[in-house]
């Protein structure tokens, strides 16, 4: 193993970063994104890294181009296989009107024609069993039918499915055999889970970006092949782990929500190689802010997300690092409504115009612009220099818009500002914290993004994180993710039993065979034995709820059949998360859980030097509660720190594309793997 | 002495936005815990924080929307027969008494007392609705069959079920011994006692960060806020007395007349005035509450729907209702089906307003609660009870400017989902047959109404169905600016053996194994007149089969050629020629 390369196609950069293993060395590349033609993007990156592609023995790749092909609805002509009576459950859904005062709501915008929807006669009841046999000779029809409309891709989703796929199976057969060159998607495939409606919502998104998906990932190989690699590709997955090709072939809808995972999962190693187990991570850019949490350096994984947005989004239920975003980047407007009430975001002013002090011209204020007023982030320094900001035209800019109408000074107004962003930021920390049952003071914060180090400071007093993590690298944080993700694959079968009932042979049987599965698929992607892990997990919940938890649970316990056991982890898992558990009343299963991950080995940065600590490049004034009283702060260079060395808040750190800003009391160490650790309060 | 706070905007903005996620959480975790598919999926709760004086400070959105600030006279009533100092940390209060509450008894109301510094500073409550609460039936029940609150159920008044943190054990055993289902309803009792002290910890932590002066300084601010931008709104509405009429279907128990819905709309200037005093007065069927909701989600829809309700959301509009009005019933009256006229009061306000915003009213919704299927009993194999119930959606009018939402629920439901057929098939000896749009329900018009829905479903033991008649079928719901009617619902059944089917409302029927019934829910009215609905989208319904030919021709007056499914445009000029032609001789 020597040269292992990531490249992560965001809105606005290109971004890559590579490991040489032989030495040691770090790379990193940026250039724009290319929208009408990511390849351009993508190759100008890889020229201007310099690396000898050919030499690379792992190309990790993450993009947008599935969840794009569904917002866009620029995916293929699709139809949709349901079992008789059934043809209008995707357009139906689930009937709810979530914005419950809005009587103009809308609903989602179905992606297949009910024209293109066909009944087939067959049906299954819960256990599986055959009600009504497959009519293979109508199926046949629909599939010549299929091809007369031109149709690229086809969904089936048949009722009960997820006990017994035969007849999927079957229909998938006839599919491929009557027209070879369109995409098949079948909902056992995809997901083994009760609930026709998530199920095929699932499929048909599937099916919808499949084609898109598997262009792209063919001039992805190509182009490669032009660089002349020879390694192995493997794409993102919203998982947080990577997969081959293939099985994004088939499965295109898991890479949906691939693009800000990088970020949690480097937080989770960053925070290993510090011996942190649980952190929450803070990515803030310049039009959001993404929070989630990370346990035992594990990322938190929610099973299934809306795309499109809630209230009319279309349900996707596989499993997704869960991140909770809010509108507040380093781009987000501050305004005044009608009633003259201070707002920031969710509007961004974006890369272009951009905020203010960029002097693009950008008219609004923004969190940058307060930041600059302020002084946290210096005129002369941003991009190392290679922009200069105009302080003076954020101050007026701030004064015009806020200060003056509100009677305040544009220092106590850009203040405001950074205090209404790091409040709803603060929401949604404690959401993903406090709000799931978990104490944000047992926790560190990794900040990262161009934004994230100036306001994570601010945002861990808020919630009395004691400790603040600013790791190399912060603006290629997600490239450097990838490079250090396993693979992974999820799996999931409805298993509906009271615990007190359930035949741990049946369970053992279907976990036997989910791991089967995976590790063929692992194997396939190149992992040795000693590189896979399993995880099973049963989803439970007390009879009559309807919503299961997600509990680990051991084989070793499965194996001993000791439900006292399996139960008291559950009982435990409801308490922690609701404050409340009910011992005597019973627990049934719903869904058995596997996660499989085949390891691959961990790149991880040189150390750096010990040695004279650095001492600051400048003095400025910097503004932190009392508007009127700025503190005379040092700045220092971040190439300039050492290996333990220490400095006390306030002070500023500046770098390339981020700037950390110290409170006074905050005391920040620096790592010997270079990542700043920060306490928060320290004196 | 709160006026002469200085309250800087940053502050007012950040409780602006953490009050309100108190109450969001709590929805959140009351959903995952409860018990009965009557919160989890229904989501028929609300989840509050309320200031000492019974003021609405926030409340989840997204639940059923009846309950919009509803909750106030619960806590004033609380506070005038306890007095302020009647409370003491860790108290839970449960309530259900409709001499005040005035819904069916199922609606139980459990709140905590919040204090800081030792002064009570609000309370945190959650309604939800309980699988069952004793009486002959499960409380909720069709409007004539039960007579008074006694045969309803178990009336809980304002009871301490703990006191300082102790649980009166007395209480909570009466409770449990009075009604079905003791396991789901003591969870929901559990959950809403857990979602109301998260509640009052997460408020606690808001008065310590910010202090008292501050806090109830930015509540009143919030207040203001809200009510200047209903004002804003209202004042862009032309001022005159807009008037409409609709009415109930006949209930029954008095007589067998329909029952009058009158309602006037006063816009002046900024102030709204939503006169109900024409509508029926209280009936002996248990369509009777006490409740303003008709009144406020017309009002919070056209006012700011997306936005947070507070105790401002409603100040700049005046409810005209007289005691003795069906919905400000005199206790006691039955209230079982106390919601059962909202959907069409809220369609009714809404037509008053057509002439004023014409580019915004919509036609008519399905206008009921209903599309519900329930089958419930005991598998005599096993032994076990199995039940399964499910709430399916119907069409919504068309609009000014686009056709109208199929099968979803009424206005006054929100985030309400209908059960999986395979949750159904998993949990209750049932088979679901079909789950389909219900061709031809939409009301034509130049944009056409949406689609009831069409749910049949097979018994496969013995057991009880119930299909509400939910109402909304003498008064289909009319469409508006021409367009026509949606076809109203109906249920019908098919017992084992016979070959038809016919309409029948089953209420807790036993059904021998193998019988079939069906919900078809109503189609939304139309908008504008059908002949003016460009014939392509009239084709484009027929070939995805929303629309028959025949009715095509018949209420587009658009020809479509059966065999190849093509638009003949020069038969449709002609066909709508004459149908114009025909209009002006009947006028």
């Amino acid at each position: 193993m020597s040269l292992v390369i990531a490249l992560d196609i965001g809105g606005t950069f290109t971004d890559l970063v590579a490991f040489d293993f032989a030495t040691g060395e770090i790379r990193q590349a940026k250039s724009s994104t290319t929208p009408y033609d990511l390849s351009v993007g993508i190759r100008e990156t890889l020229v201007k890294s310099g690396l000898a592609i050919a030499a690379a023995d792992t190309f990790i790749h993450g993009s947008t181009v599935a969840i794009n092909t569904a917002i866009e609805r620029t995916g293929a002509r699709v139809a949709l296989l349901t079992t008789t009576g059934m043809r209008d459950v995707y357009a139906i859904g689930r009937g709810s009107r979530p914005e419950s005062y809005n009587f103009l709501f809308k609903r989602p915008e179905p992606y297949v024609a009910r024209r293109h929807t066909f009944e087939i006669l067959e049906r299954l009841n819960a256990a599986g069993e055959v009600v009504t046999p497959l009519d293979e000779a109508g199926a046949a029809g629909v599939a010549l039918k299929l091809r007369e409309l031109g149709i690229e891709a086809t969904a089936v989703c048949f009722i009960h499915s997820w006990a017994n796929p035969e007849h999927e199976r079957r229909v998938g057969d006839i599919l491929r055999r009557a027209a070879p060159e369109t995409s098949v998607s079948l909902s056992h495939e995809i997901l083994r889970e009760y609930r026709e409606y998530e199920r095929t919502s699932t499929t048909v998104l599937n099916a919808y970006v499949g084609p898109k998906v598997a262009k792209y990932l063919g001039d992805l190989e190509s182009l490669l092949k032009g660089f002349g690699f020879r390694g192995k590709l493997l794409i993102m997955q919203s998982n947080g782990g990577g997969m081959s090709p293939e099985m994004a072939r088939r499965v295109p809808v898991a890479t949906m929500e691939s693009g800000p995972v990088g970020g949690v999962i480097a937080a989770a190693e960053t925070a290993r190689g510090l011996g942190v187990a649980d952190v929450i991570a803070f990515d803030m850019g310049g039009t959001t802010a993404k929070v989630s949490l990370v346990r035992d350096n594990k990322p938190d994984i929610a099973q299934g997300y809306l795309v499109g947005g809630v209230g009319h989004g279309h349900p996707v239920m596989l499993p997704v690092v869960d991140i909770v975003e809010v509108g507040a980047g380093g781009g987000s407007v501050a305004w005044l409504d009608e009633d003259g009430a201070l707002k920031v975001g969710p509007r961004s002013a974006g890369g272009h115009p951009g905020p203010v002090c960029y002097g693009q011209g950008g008219t609004e204020p923004t969190v940058t612009d307060a930041n600059v007023a302020l002084g946290r982030i210096g005129a002369g320094r941003f991009l190392g220099g290679e922009m200069r900001l105009d302080a003076n035209a954020a101050r007026a800019a701030i004064e015009r818009v806020i200060a003056a109408p509100l009677g305040m000074s544009v220092n106590e107004a850009a203040l405001g500002v950074l205090r209404i962003a790091v409040a709803e930021m603060s929401l949604a920390v404690r959401s993903v914290s406090v709000g799931r049952g978990h104490d944000p003071r047992d926790f560190a914060m990794v900040a990262f993004g161009g934004a994230g180090p100036a306001h994570a400071a601010e945002i861990a007093r808020e919630l009395h994180v004691p400790r603040l993590i600013v790791p190399r690298a912060p603006g290629h944080y997600s490239a450097l993710g990838m490079l250090l993700a396993d693979n992974r694959h999820d799996y999931v079968r409805t298993y509906y039993k009271r615990l007190e009932e359930a035949e741990f042979s049946d369970i053992e049987r279907v976990f036997d065979e989910m791991v089967g599965e995976a590790r063929a698929l692992l194997e396939s992607e190149g992992a040795t034995p000693g590189q896979m892990a399993f995880q099973p997990y049963l989803d439970m919940r007390y009879a009559g709820q309807e919503f299961p938890i997600q509990t680990p649970v051991e084989t070793a316990l499965i194996a001993a059949r000791d439900r006292g056991l399996i139960r008291a982890a559950f009982d435990g898992a409801h308490s922690k998360r609701f404050g409340h558990q009910a011992v005597d009343e019973p627990v049934e299963i719903v869904n058995l859980r596997l996660t499989a991950t085949g390891r691959r080995e961990r790149s991880s940065f040189p150390a750096i030097a010990a040695g004279a600590p650095g001492s600051p490049s400048e003095y400025r004034d910097v503004v932190f509660d009392d508007p009127e009283k700025p503190a005379r702060c040092a700045v220092y260079e971040r190439e300039s720190l050492r290996a333990g060395q220490v400095v006390d808040g306030p002070a500023v750190i500046a770098e390339y594309a981020s700037t950390t800003v110290l409170y006074p009391g905050d005391r920040l160490e620096v790592a010997p793997s270079g990542d700043m650790v920060i306490r928060i309060n320290a004196s | 002495m709160t006026a002469d706070i200085k309250l800087d905007p940053v502050t007012l903005e950040v409780l602006r936005n953490a009050l309100p996620a108190i109450a969001a959480d709590m929805a959140t975790d009351l959903q995952r815990t409860s018990y009965n598919m009557m919160i989890y999926e229904v989501q028929d709760y609300c989840c509050a924080l309320l200031d000492a004086e019974g003021r609405l400070i926030c409340q989840n959105i997204g639940g059923v929307s009846h309950f919009v600030a509803d909750l106030g006279v619960v806590v004033k009533d609380a506070v005038a027969r306890y007095g302020k100092g009647g409370f003491r940390p860790g108290d839970v209060l449960i309530m259900n008494h409709q001499r005040v509450a005035g819904q069916h008894l199922n609606n139980v109301c459990v709140y905590t007392p919040c204090f800081f510094n030792g002064a009570l500073e609000g309370f945190a409550i959650v309604r939800a609705h309980w699988a069952d609460i004793g009486g002959m039936s499960t409380g909720t029940s069709a409007p004539g069959l039960v007579s008074d609150p006694w045969m309803e159920g178990l009336q809980l008044n304002q009871i301490k079920i703990v006191e300082a943190g102790v649980p009166d054990e007395k209480v909570l055993g009466i409770i449990r011994d009075n009604i079905r289902f003791q396991e789901a309803s003591m969870g929901d009792l559990r959950s809403q006692i857990a979602s109301c002290e998260m509640a009052t910890r997460r408020f606690d932590e808001l008065f310590t960060r910010y202090g008292s002066d501050t806090i109830h300084a930015a509540i009143e601010r919030i207040f203001d806020e809200t009510e200047r931008k209903c004002r804003r709104i209202v004042k862009s509405i032309p001022d005159g007395v807009y008037e409409a009429a609709s009415f109930l279907d006949a209930d029954g128990a008095d007589k067998n007349d329909v029952i009058p819905i009158r309602v006037k709309v006063i816009i002046d200037g900024d102030e709204t005035t939503i006169d109900l005093t024409g509508c029926s007065m209280q009936r002996k069927s248990g369509i009777n509450g006490r409740t303003l909701a008709g009144a406020y989600i017309a009002y919070k829809g056209l006012t700011g729907p997306l936005d947070n309700v507070n105790e401002g959301s409603f100040r700049a509009l005046k409810v005209a209702i007289q005691e003795g009005n069906f919905m400000m019933a005199r206790y006691p009256a039955p209230m079982a089906a106390w919601s059962r006229g909202l959907p069409t009061v809220v369609d009714t306000i809404l037509k008053a307003l057509a002439p004023a915003l014409p580019n915004t009213i919509p036609a008519a919704h399905m206008g009921n609660l209903g599309g519900s299927l329930t089958f419930y009993g005991v598998d005599s194999a096993t032994g076990k009870p199995y039940v399964s119930q499910t709430i399916e959606g119907g069409g919504w009018g068309g609009r000014p400017y686009e056709d109208g939402v199929s099968t979803c629920v009424s206005v006054c439901q929100g985030d309400v989902r209908n059960s999986p057929v395979e949750t159904i098939e998993l949990k209750a000896p049932v088979r679901v047959d079909r789950r389909a749009l219900r061709e031809n329900s939409g009301g034509p018009g130049k944009f056409r109404g949406g689609l009831g829905i069409m749910t049949e479903m097979t018994n496969l033991l013995e057991g009880k169905w119930s299909l509400s008649n939910a109402g909304r079928r003498q008064c289909p719901p009319w469409g508006i600016a021409g367009g026509g009617d949606g076809r109203a619902s109906v249920n019908y059944i098919r017992k084992p053996g016979d070959d038809g089917r016919e309409p029948f409302d089953p209420v807790r029927t036993q059904c021998a194994p193998g019988t079939s019934v069906m919900v078809a829910t109503a189609g939304g009215g139309g908008w504008g007149d059908p002949l003016e609905r460009p014939p392509e989208w009239v084709a484009l319904d027929v070939a995805e089969e929303l629309v028959t030919i025949e009715s095509a021709a018949a209420d587009y007056g658009v020809a479509i050629d059966a065999r190849t499914g093509a638009l003949d445009a020069a038969a449709t000029e002609s066909l709508r020629g004459k149908m114009r032609a025909a209009r002006g001789a009947k006028a």
